[in-house]
C-alpha cells in the first residue's frame, strides 16, 4: 500500500502530461508525414505520403530566404538585447539605495505584468501610421513628411517586435540575475577593488563566473522563448498570413495549417521548430556543463 | 572610483549622503540618475499610454495627445456593454479559475509524491517533467486541435481548461516540489505518532504550509490561462465563448482601428493581472532562481 502510494499521488497528472502533451508530440510527428487536410480530418482516416512534406520544407525557397533568417535572426537579437539589458538593469538595481530600488524594481514588474496580447496591441498602436505616437513625433520634429507604416517592410516590422518582446522578456532576466547577484561575494569584490580591477573587470572576472548557472538558465529560455513568438508576430498588421516575407517559423506552421487547411505540411514545420529548439537546448546545456569542468 | 558608482556593491550607496563629492562621484552619479529615468521611461510608457489611452475620448477619432485632452469612460462603457467584452472577460474567468483548481490540485498530489517519497523511476519522472517544459507548446496546436474537434470540445470551456491544465502542470509541480520538501518531515512524524492517518496528516499538517506556494502556482497558473491567445484563438470560434485575448481582435475593423476601445479592452485584461503579479512576484523568481541553481 505504501508502495503504490506516490503512484496513485502521480497519476492524475502523469495521465494528463501524457494525453495532452506526450501523445501531440508523438502525434504531430505521425501527422508530418501525410497528406492531412480537411478530408482526414472530418474522416479520421490516415493517409501517409513519407517524407514529402519534409522535401517540400526544405525545398521551398522561403524557408531558406524568409522564415529561418527570420526565426533565427530575430532569436540572436531578442536574446541578446533581454540578455544585455536585464544583466544591466540588475547591475543596476543593485547599486541603488533601497527606496529607487523599489521604485525601480516596481516599474520593471508592471513591464513583465503586462500581458503579450495586450502589450502587443499597445506597440501596435504606439507605432500606427497614421495616429500612433512615434509617426506623429517625427513628423512634428521634421524627421518624416508624411505617414510612415512601419509593418510593410520586413526589418521596421520585426523591430517593432524586438522593442515588444525586449520590453516584455527583460524583466525576467533582470530580477532573476540580481537575485544571483546578491549571492557574490563581497569580500572577492572588494579585495579586487582594492588590486586596482575596474566595474567591467570585475564584472567578468568575479559576478559573471559566480553566475554562470543564473546566466545558462536565463539564455536557455529566452532562447526557447525568442525562438516560437507567435502572438506578437501574428497580431501585427500583415502577421497573420498577408505579408509573408514576416513569417517566422510558428506563424508558417499555424498559418499553413488553420488558414490553408495543410496540417501535414504545417505538422512539418513544427517538427522542425522543435527539433531546432531541443537542439538549441541540448548544446547549450552541454557547453555550459563543460566548461564548469 | 569610488564606492558611489560601484555596480555590485549593494546597499552602499545612499544618494544624499556626504556633501562634498568628488567631480568624478557626481558625474557618475548624474549618468546613474539618467539610467534610471530612461528605464522607468521604457518601462512604464506602455502601460501608461494603454491607460492614457482608454480614457481619452479622443483616441478613437483622431489626433491625440500625451494626456487625456477629453478625459472619459466612454470607451470602456461602449466596450463592457454593446462591444461584448463582460462576457469575454466572465469566459475568460471561467476557464483561468477552474485551470487554477484543477491544476493546483493535480501539481500538489504530483509534488508530495516526488518530494516525499522515494521510489523507482523517481528521477526519470523529474527529468521528464523538466524536459517536457522545453517542448514548444505553439508546435502541438495542430495535434491538440484534432484531439479536442474529435472529443468534440470545440468552441466549449473544458477542450480550453484541460489544455491549459497540461501547459501549467510541469512549472507547477517543479514549484511546489521545492515547498513541499521545505516543510520538515518531523512535522509529518509528530502526526502520526499523534495517530493520524496519512490522508490526515496531509489536510492538517502539510496543506496548511505548502498553502503559500500553492498560492503562488495558483497566480502562475491563472496568468498562463487568462493571457493565453493562440488555442483559444484556435479553438473559439464564436463570440459568444471568446477570451479576453481573442475577444480583443474584434475592434480591429476593416476601415479603421478603434483605438480607444482596444486599449480600453486592453486595460481590462491587463489591470487583474498585474495586481496578481506584483502580489506574488517574490515567490515567483524566487522559485524560478532556486530551481535554477540547484538544477
Amino acid at each position: 500500500m505504501a508502495s503504490a502510494r506516490p503512484w496513485l499521488l502521480l497519476a492524475p497528472a502523469l495521465a494528463v502530461l501524457a494525453v495532452l502533451l506526450l501523445w501531440p508530440l508523438a502525434r504531430v510527428v505521425l501527422i508530418s508525414f501525410q497528406d492531412y487536410g480537411l478530408r482526414e480530418i472530418v474522416s479520421g482516416r490516415s493517409n501517409y505520403i513519407g517524407l514529402a512534406n519534409y522535401a517540400e520544407v526544405f525545398a521551398d525557397p522561403a524557408l531558406w530566404t524568409v522564415v529561418l533568417p527570420n526565426t533565427v535572426g530575430f532569436a540572436v537579437a531578442a536574446v541578446g538585447g533581454t540578455v544585455i539589458l536585464g544583466t544591466l538593469v540588475a547591475l543596476l538595481l543593485a547599486s541603488l539605495n533601497r527606496l529607487w530600488r523599489t521604485i525601480v524594481s516596481s516599474a520593471v514588474m508592471v513591464a513583465w505584468a503586462m500581458p503579450a496580447v495586450t502589450g502587443t496591441y499597445v506597440w501596435i498602436w504606439i507605432f500606427d501610421a497614421d495616429r500612433g505616437i512615434v509617426s506623429q513625433f517625427l513628423q512634428g520634429v521634421g524627421l518624416l513628411d508624411e505617414p510612415h507604416n512601419w509593418f510593410t517592410d520586413r526589418w521596421s516590422f520585426y523591430a517593432v517586435v524586438l522593442v515588444n518582446i525586449v520590453h516584455h522578456g527583460f524583466p525576467f532576466v533582470a530580477i532573476t540575475v540580481l537575485a544571483g547577484l546578491l549571492g557574490v561575494s563581497k569580500e572577492m569584490l572588494e579585495a579586487a577593488t582594492v588590486d586596482g580591477a575596474g566595474a567591467v573587470r570585475r564584472f567578468f572576472s568575479i559576478t559573471f563566473p559566480t553566475l554562470r548557472p543564473v546566466f545558462a538558465v536565463v539564455v536557455i529560455l529566452s532562447t526557447i522563448w525568442d525562438f516560437k513568438v507567435f502572438a506578437q508576430i501574428y497580431l501585427q498588421p500583415g502577421g497573420s498570413g498577408s505579408n509573408r516575407s514576416v513569417f517566422n517559423l510558428g506563424v508558417w506552421s499555424y498559418v499553413e495549417s488553420f488558414a490553408q487547411n495543410r496540417y501535414g505540411f504545417g505538422s512539418a514545420i513544427a517538427v522542425l521548430l522543435t527539433v531546432l529548439l531541443l537542439a538549441i537546448s541540448v548544446v547549450y546545456v552541454r557547453t555550459l556543463f563543460k566548461e564548469e569542468k | 572610483m569610488k564606492a558611489p558608482s560601484a555596480p555590485s556593491a549593494p546597499d552602499a550607496v545612499r544618494i544624499p549622503a556626504r556633501r562634498p563629492r568628488s567631480r568624478r562621484a557626481r558625474v557618475a552619479l548624474a549618468w546613474k540618475a539618467a539610467a534610471v529615468a530612461a528605464l522607468l521611461l521604457f518601462t512604464l510608457f506602455p502601460t501608461y499610454w494603454m491607460i492614457s489611452s482608454a480614457f481619452d475620448g479622443r483616441a478613437s477619432g483622431g489626433a491625440q495627445s500625451l494626456f487625456p485632452a477629453e478625459p472619459t469612460l466612454e470607451n470602456f462603457s461602449y466596450v463592457l456593454s454593446e462591444a461584448g467584452f463582460g462576457t469575454f472577460l466572465r469566459n475568460s474567468a471561467i476557464v483561468a479559475v477552474s485551470t487554477v483548481v484543477l491544476s493546483g490540485i493535480l501539481a500538489l498530489f504530483a509534488a508530495v509524491a516526488v518530494a516525499r517519497f522515494r521510489f523507482r523511476f523517481r528521477t526519470g519522472i523529474l527529468m521528464l517533467i523538466l524536459i517536457i517544459q522545453m517542448v514548444p507548446l505553439e508546435a502541438l496546436v495542430i495535434p491538440l486541435f484534432i484531439q479536442v474537434r474529435d472529443l468534440q470540445l470545440l468552441n466549449s470551456f473544458l477542450g480550453l481548461i484541460i489544455v491549459y491544465v497540461a501547459f501549467s502542470l510541469p512549472f507547477a509541480i517543479w514549484m511546489l516540489r521545492g515547498f513541499v520538501a521545505a516543510v520538515p518531515v518531523e512535522l509529518e512524524e509528530a502526526a502520526y505518532i499523534d495517530g493520524a492517518s496519512w490522508g490526515r496528516m496531509f489536510w492538517s499538517v502539510l496543506l496548511p504550509l505548502v498553502a503559500p506556494g500553492l498560492v503562488a502556482t495558483s497566480v502562475f497558473a491563472f496568468i498562463i490561462a487568462w493571457n493565453e491567445f493562440i488555442f483559444a484563438l484556435t479553438f473559439m470560434d464564436s463570440p459568444a465563448t471568446y477570451t479576453v485575448a481573442v475577444g480583443l481582435q474584434q475592434f480591429f475593423g476593416e476601415n479603421s482601428n478603434e483605438w480607444g476601445y482596444v486599449m480600453a479592452g486592453s486595460t481590462l485584461i491587463t489591470l487583474p493581472v498585474m495586481i496578481f503579479f506584483i502580489l506574488v512576484q517574490r515567490r515567483l523568481s524566487g522559485g524560478l532562481v532556486s530551481g535554477a541553481v540547484k538544477g
